[in-house]
């Protein structure tokens, strides 16, 4: 080493030191990140650190109204799961329901007040202080009402139910307006109106499908989308498994098969719109082969006469064979429970096809029945919904009031008229001429983009509220919805601004609250003071404490024993005609089935990511909208999976790719409401097309709702192509033995055994 | 042919005499960090002394950890909590003058998290503080300590005693597990799940 050079020498030092510094920065690189221990100030008195609260609360994601509990840590809401103790969803929840948290902490939240800068619909706007912003609301209601033209004010809502409902009625009430509607599109107007008819009754009744044998669905998606999807899947479940030697058999009956239609024993497609007739039809052979045995035998006979087998068939396109054995099976079945709903009720004749449903159930001795129709007893407490609900018709007449300047200011709550009713009512136009809009809405919708005030409100799980849900489970109940996390923005409880208006409009002697919570509490005091045996016991303070807790109250009552004859009159207005579409068959030749979406309901979960991501449960796809189309259809035009096509109706025009779906009738297209927002935040925005947009105004007679599956349309090939963004590869068996099918006679069905494995029973 | 390597060595040596040197010094650097700097026991915000509050003043653990019987984690004493009683006690000391800082700011204290599990274990204080295991069975003596101090895996192969935490390391768990026949103690879903 006596030789070494100076370079080699420095070479080496180079070498360590670089080396020494390394191995430094190695070891640093792998030590564990230094996380910080961060205390409170003052400590929270509400939980404590890594304890977890749970919290019961309310769903609001559809009108079903389950009752949920939520999970929450460090006062962060963290889970959603069904609450055990709410009679709808009994622990269970669907997927929409748990996407909750979504919205909630949603990055495309409204933050607090904002004040129009620019034109309308520019979406330029400013921050502005809650005084500020409700003061400019205030004094303009204050300047009406004292020029007595406060009926000049309306409010529009989504539909809201229990003491929110009634705190809505009453404002409204005092500033003179009539003008407080509720607009849902997918409130089933139609099936209230038959049941008004046909029991007299403005409520739905209670479909024990739990304890039912045999279920014949006339086009309700009972499992997907159809009023109270999780009670009803709750129900499918028991009947399928839950009775050791009863297995329930379901049949569905609709154009295109649904959710429900894939997990039934029996699809049947029948014309669009025709379901009614189908069910006359099945009347008609209970009738005349005398096993209905009422005194009023003769005159259902004289009623039901047209509806011959044969002609039915040639209507409907049921086999005369099928008809007679759904018929006979009905009939024979105890208990059995026809149900209706969904695109059957969406017709021109959808209050008739409805009523001919309840019908059936009346001929063969459903009514009251467990594991048939029950029905509900009145709401024990707070407003519903229904009454204030609005037609089609209700809402053009409501858009031609604005244009003739009868509308001098708009309050709308957590409603998106604008994406919800057909480009052909014209509405977004008809709301250009209302001088002041303000909307509640927490999120920016494509109505909102059109308001001058935002007033925020509170999402459901920062807020408090009730619930009547409806349907109802047959005995009465009312549940409480809770704040399960303090507020994460600016924003206000909706009941809170209505509050917060009445006491700048003075009218605080008709509205004496102050908060929302005590509005409940002074409702929820004359349940406590009708007289449970333990009141003398339990304060009010405790059973207000008792019924957050549980979130939901309930009066396991014996329902009376009803005998229910339906009036002479009633039968004599049951019937149901052909349906009306608009357009040619020529020119149109397909017949559009949009549905709701079991992910997006009416599209106001398109902003939720998790629901973005969910693939559809019958096509698997995600994050967009398709056309589905019979593969033989698709053939004879040559068109393939992924062609982008334009759906064109008499009224507008969508554009939206091919998926070939093979249980669907070869002359109807189906799309999935809910995507096409051309607003509502960045991940509903820009994807995918809006089917609502292109329906025809055509309404069903008796009740003004829209007849939303009466659309004809036609597909013009674009010669573009897209991939289709799914889960699912082929939906073919190809041989594999995956789904498993065996022929069976129908009586050997019944013994079948079918509990364990998965075999579907074709009838022949 | 004949082949032979030593040619090419000799060619190289002064870049494998670079090399080796280079290496020497990689480990000598990693030494020296965890020699030196072992982050076992680092500098927190306030020098807090539990061997004070827990050894000489003897107060109990779950004074001031209070959620570590009714919480996965045994949490933080809030600054108000300190306040309490250092309101009236030894208000002079510079340290206390730096917690009533934070008070009068509504601050809270940034302490450094020593004994710091990996995300991927499920572990409750709830639990083992209900079975009785004392908090020094995993935190060491703490009422000795100036410095809270990490165990390492010298203080593991040395015998884990109450003067010196053990290394908080899988086998440590396990080996209690199995010393007390905790039920279903030994599945991997236990903790990781």
């Amino acid at each position: 080493m006596s030789n070494i050079e100076r370079r080699e020498f420095l070479k080496l030092v180079g070498a360590g030191s670089v080396g020494v510094g390394a191995g430094f920065a190695l070891r640093e690189s792998i030590k564990h990140p230094i996380e910080h221990l961060i205390p409170y100030p003052v400590p929270p008195e509400e939980f404590s650190p890594g304890v977890v609260t749970w919290y019961n609360t309310v769903c609001t994601m559809c009108a079903a109204g389950c009752g949920i509990s939520v999970r929450t840590r460090e006062g962060r809401a963290k889970k959603i799961e069904g609450n055990p103790l709410h009679p709808v969803s009994q622990g269970r929840l669907c997927a929409l329901g748990q996407a909750g948290l979504q919205v909630l902490y949603n990055p495309d939240r409204l933050t607090g007040p904002l004040l129009r800068t620019g034109k309308r619909g520019s979406g330029s706007f400013e921050q502005t202080t809650w005084d500020e912003g409700l003061a400019q609301v205030g004094d303009r209601l204050d300047l009406l009402r004292a020029a007595g033209r406060g009926n000049r004010v309306a409010l529009l809502s989504t539909g809201v139910r229990g003491h929110l409902a009634g705190l809505f009625e009453l404002f409204m009430q005092q500033l003179g307006s009539e003008r407080l509607l509720h607009y849902d599109f997918g409130h089933p107007h139609t099936l209230y109106a038959a049941h008004r008819r046909f029991f007299g009754e403005e409520r739905l009744p209670y479909y024990d499908l739990k304890n039912t044998r045999y279920l014949l669905s006339f086009g309700a998606d009972y499992l997907g989308s159809w009023i109270s999807p999780v009670h009803h899947a709750l129900g499918f479940g028991h009947s399928r498994q839950g009775r050791p030697d009863v297995r329930g058999r379901f049949v569905q009956i609709e154009p295109r098969m649904s959710l429900s239609g894939a997990a039934a024993d029996e699809w049947i497609p029948a014309q669009p719109g025709t379901e009614g007739i189908l069910a006359l039809g099945m009347a008609h052979h209970m009738v005349s082969e005398g096993h209905y045995r009422g005194d009023d035998r003769d005159h259902w006979a004289a009623v039901l006469a047209p509806y011959t087998i044969n002609q039915v068939a040639a209507q409907t396109g049921v086999a005369t064979a099928t008809i007679t054995r759904l018929a006979d099976t009905f009939v024979h079945s105890d208990p059995s429970l026809a149900i209706g709903g969904g695109g059957a009720g969406g017709h021109s004749n959808g209050v008739d096809t409805l009523v001919a449903v309840n019908a059936l159930n009346y001929l063969v001795g459903n009514i009251g029945k467990t594991g048939g129709l029950v029905f509900n007893p009145e709401p024990a407490i707070g407003e519903v919904s229904h009454p204030r609900q609005a037609s089609y018709r209700t809402m053009l007449e409501f858009a031609d009031d604005a244009r003739q300047g009868n509308i001098e200011v708009l309050i709308l709550n957590n409603t998106n008229p604008v994406f919800t009713l057909p480009g052909a009512a014209g509405f977004s136009k008809a709301l250009a001429e209302i001088p002041l809009i303000v909307s509640l809405s927490s999120f920016m919708d494509e109505t909102t983009t059109l308001a001058d005030v935002i007033l925020p409100s509170h999402t459901y799980l920062e807020s408090w509220g009730d619930d009547i849900p409806e349907p109802g489970v047959g005995f009465p109940i009312g549940a409480v919805s809770q704040p399960v996390v303090a507020p994460l923005y600016n924003t206000r409880g909706t009941g809170d601004i209505i509050l917060e208006l009445a006491q700048k409009l003075d009218i605080g002697d008709a509205i004496p609250w102050r908060t929302m919570e005590e509005c409940l509490q002074a409702g929820w005091r004359k349940i406590y003071e009708r007289g449970a045996p333990d009141t003398s016991t339990m304060s009010f303070d405790s059973f207000w404490t008792a019924l957050l807790k549980a979130g939901v109250w309930g009066e396991k009552t014996q329902s009376e024993q009803v005998s229910f004859t339906p009036a002479k009159n009633v039968i004599d207005s049951i019937g149901v005609q052909a349906p009306e579409f608009s357009g040619s068959s020529d020119d149109y030749p397909f017949i559009l089935h949009p549905y709701l979406s079991t992910t997006f309901h009416d599209g106001r979960a398109a902003n939720l990511p998790w629901m973005q991501e969910l693939p559809d449960p019958l096509t698997s796809v995600v994050y967009g909208s398709w056309v589905e189309m019979n593969p033989a259809t698709a053939t004879q035009l040559g068109l393939t999976e992924g062609e982008l096509v334009d759906v064109e109706s008499p009224h507008g025009r969508i554009r939206a790719p091919l998926y070939l779906y093979p249980a669907i009738m070869p002359e109807v297209v189906a799309m999935p409401i809910g995507q096409g927002h051309f607003e509502y935040g960045r991940y509903a925005k820009n994807r995918g097309a809006n089917p609502i947009e292109i329906l025809s105004p055509q309404l069903e007679p008796h009740t003004g709702g829209l007849a939303w599956s009466a659309t004809r349309v036609k597909i013009v090939a674009t010669g573009k192509r897209v991939k289709i963004v799914k889960t699912g590869g082929t939906s073919r068996d190809l041989g594999r033995g995956i789904v498993q099918t065996t022929g069976a006679k129908l009586g050997a069905a019944h013994g079948t055994k079918l509990n364990s494995i998965p075999i579907t029973v074709v009838s022949t | 042919m004949n082949v032979s390597i030593v040619p090419a060595l000799r060619v190289l040596k002064p870049a494998v005499l670079v090399g080796a040197v280079a290496f020497l010094g990689l480990v000598v650097g990693y030494w020296a960090n965890a020699a030196f700097f072992p982050g076992t026991s680092p500098q927190q915000p306030i020098n807090f002394s539990h061997k004070i509050h827990a050894g000489d003043y003897e107060i109990p653990c779950m004074y001031c950890h209070t959620n570590a019987r009714r919480s996965i984690s045994a949490g933080v004493p809030s600054v108000n909590k300190c306040v309490g009683c250092h309101n009236e006690v030894a208000t002079e000391r510079p340290q206390i003058r730096k917690l009533m800082n934070y008070w009068h700011n509504k601050e809270p204290i940034p302490w450094i998290k020593v004994h710091d599990l990996p995300d991927f274990v499920h572990f409750t204080h709830k639990r083992h503080v209900q079975a009785g295991i004392e908090c020094q069975t995993c935190h060491g003596a703490v009422e000795t300590m100036d410095v809270i101090t990490l165990g390492t895996a010298a203080s593991k192969t040395s015998g884990v005693t109450l003067a010196s935490a053990p290394a908080m390391k899988m086998g440590v768990c396990l080996d209690c597990h199995k010393q007390h026949e905790v039920e279903n103690g030994l599945d991997c879903w236990t903790c990781h799940k």
